[in-house]
């Protein structure tokens, strides 16, 4: 008889541990990032690649910290750019597993250009943006998701602006995989950072993961139970594009949890493509003793 | 209603005696991190009573732990365990959000308060499904030790009573126009 309702077996060659790099976080206490990270560590224990095996890319912000928490390679790396730095990794190590984490502003603002990029580019890597609404490491300033109306120290009288929509621009520039997660379901959370890492493409997860020094109170952990609907249980069907870009427009007014989207049909990756092209070049390529030979020539 | 904590892949129906202890052992041991990072994380942030009192928690949950171990290593010495760590979510352990910097100790035995109660929680919706002997006496026991912990809380709690929030106070750090 089996103790588990999962057919997973009963030892593994890694456990959440081995990701956890004993330097301690210093988010403010309550931060989602705290759990985004738990969740991180038991997703790649149950995908099971060795640490040295996988590479943490990221930009600038407190949840960009977040690679110095793993036993991963890590590069905390220039405010938005972490996903063309990613690109590079995976093309110059196409065996490495590249997960890419940050915040909104890195993402959607300083880095918004390179997503579209880096989604029809089709790389692939896992993306991971803990979407705080705010600027949090420099004291709470406005970011491309915060809502309209809110007031911080650069909009006191509230926010002018419309916020922009992580789910609906990743959709729209064809991103095979969309998810998002809270850390106020750390199971679910879980289960949708290690699908992602899993889908052969570039893949998204959207967290909603509340700063609790500038957020608002709607936005917190507590508020979050309240409120989340998980997509499987409102009937979605992840394997429709249309259903999805339907729910995503939801973002902002409800919490919707789960895989907005997942391609049935994965294009190859660019990596692959660059690898096809490779041997079909190296059919008619010269010899490298003859390379030389041909330059003298000319 | 008390929210019934999630795991992960787990039927406590399924259970034998040895997949309850170690179910129980890594209850206690996932609290006992849980305790001890919050702990961390309220010394670094300038809450130094709430981290202790949560060090103190942390060295609780420990013994808990060590009690069962032994109880494990007595009665199923060298068999392997089919219950994962990763399967455990946040069934004694303080959720990350209940932490907050300058958090008085009042709040913090308030935390704790309710962590005892979702862990009583567990086990008593777990006994609802358990039909093992050996597991429901011991489930029941872990049940009632968990109803003992929320008295020893809350005879804590008596003692802070009237303790105002935590005050940021020469910390505080408010946003202001720059």
């Amino acid at each position: 008889m089996d103790c588990t309702t999962t057919n997973a077996p009963a030892e593994r060659k890694f456990t959440a541990k081995d990701y956890d790099s004993k330097l301690r976080p210093i988010w403010c206490p309550g931060c989602g990032d705290y759990g985004v990270l738990q969740s991180l560590y038991r997703a790649l224990a149950s995908i099971g690649r060795p640490p040295h095996e996988i590479a943490f890319i990221s930009g600038i912000g407190c949840s960009s910290r977040i690679p110095g928490y793993t036993t991963a390679y890590g590069f905390n790396s220039v405010h938005g750019r972490a996903l063309p730095i990613a690109q590079g990794v995976k093309l110059a190590n196409p065996d490495l597993l590249v997960l890419v984490a940050g915040g909104d502003g890195d993402g959607f603002s300083i880095g918004g250009g390179h997503v579209a990029h880096a989604i029809r580019r089709n790389c692939d890597l896992t993306y991971i943006v803990m979407d705080n609404q705010v600027y949090g490491l420099t004291k709470g300033q406005l970011s491309p998701t915060s809502p309209r109306g809110l007031k911080t120290i650069t909009s006191p009288y509230g926010s002018f602006e419309e916020p922009i929509n992580p789910l609906l621009y990743v959709l729209a520039y064809g991103a095979g995989f969309v998810a998002q997660g809270t850390p106020a379901d750390m199971p679910g959370l879980t289960a949708l950072i290690e699908e992602a890492i899993r889908y052969p493409g570039f893949a998204f997860v959207n967290i909603q993961s509340p700063c609790v020094t500038f957020g608002e109170d709607d936005q917190q952990l507590r508020a979050h139970k309240a409120k989340m609907q998980k997509l499987d249980t409102l009937g979605h069907d992840p394997s429709n594009l249309l259903a999805a870009l339907d729910r995503a427009r939801a973002y902002g007014t409800e919490l919707h949890t789960g895989v907005f989207y997942r391609n049935p049909e994965p294009p190859p990756t660019y990596e692959a493509l660059v690898k096809l092209r490779q041997a079909e070049l190296a059919k008619s390529a010269k010899p490298r003793s003859q390379v030389l030979e041909a330059f003298v020539q000319r | 209603m008390i929210p019934y904590p999630t795991t992960q892949g787990l039927d406590p129906a399924q259970f034998s005696l040895r997949d309850a202890l170690d179910v129980a052992i890594l209850i206690e041991e996932e609290a006992r991190d849980r305790y001890d990072e919050l702990a961390e994380q309220l010394a670094v942030h300038h809450t130094p009573e709430a981290a202790a009192f949560f060090r103190r928690m942390a060295r609780i949950e420990e013994r808990h732990r060590n009690q069962l171990l032994e109880r494990r290593q007595t009665r199923f010495s060298g068999e392997a365990s089919r219950v994962r760590r990763e399967m455990i979510f946040d069934i004694e352990a303080p959720e990350y959000d209940e932490a907050r910097a300058f958090m008085s100790v009042r709040e913090a035995l308030e935390v704790a308060l309710r962590s005892e109660i979702k862990a009583h929680a567990w086990f008593s919706n777990a006994l609802l499904s358990v039909q093992d002997p050996d597991v429901r006496g011991l489930f029941s026991e872990l049940a009632a030790e968990e109803l003992d912990h929320q008295r020893y809380v809350q005879a804590e709690l008596q003692r802070h009573a009237g303790e105002p929030a935590g005050d940021p106070g020469p910390y505080g750090d408010e946003p202001a126009p720059q």
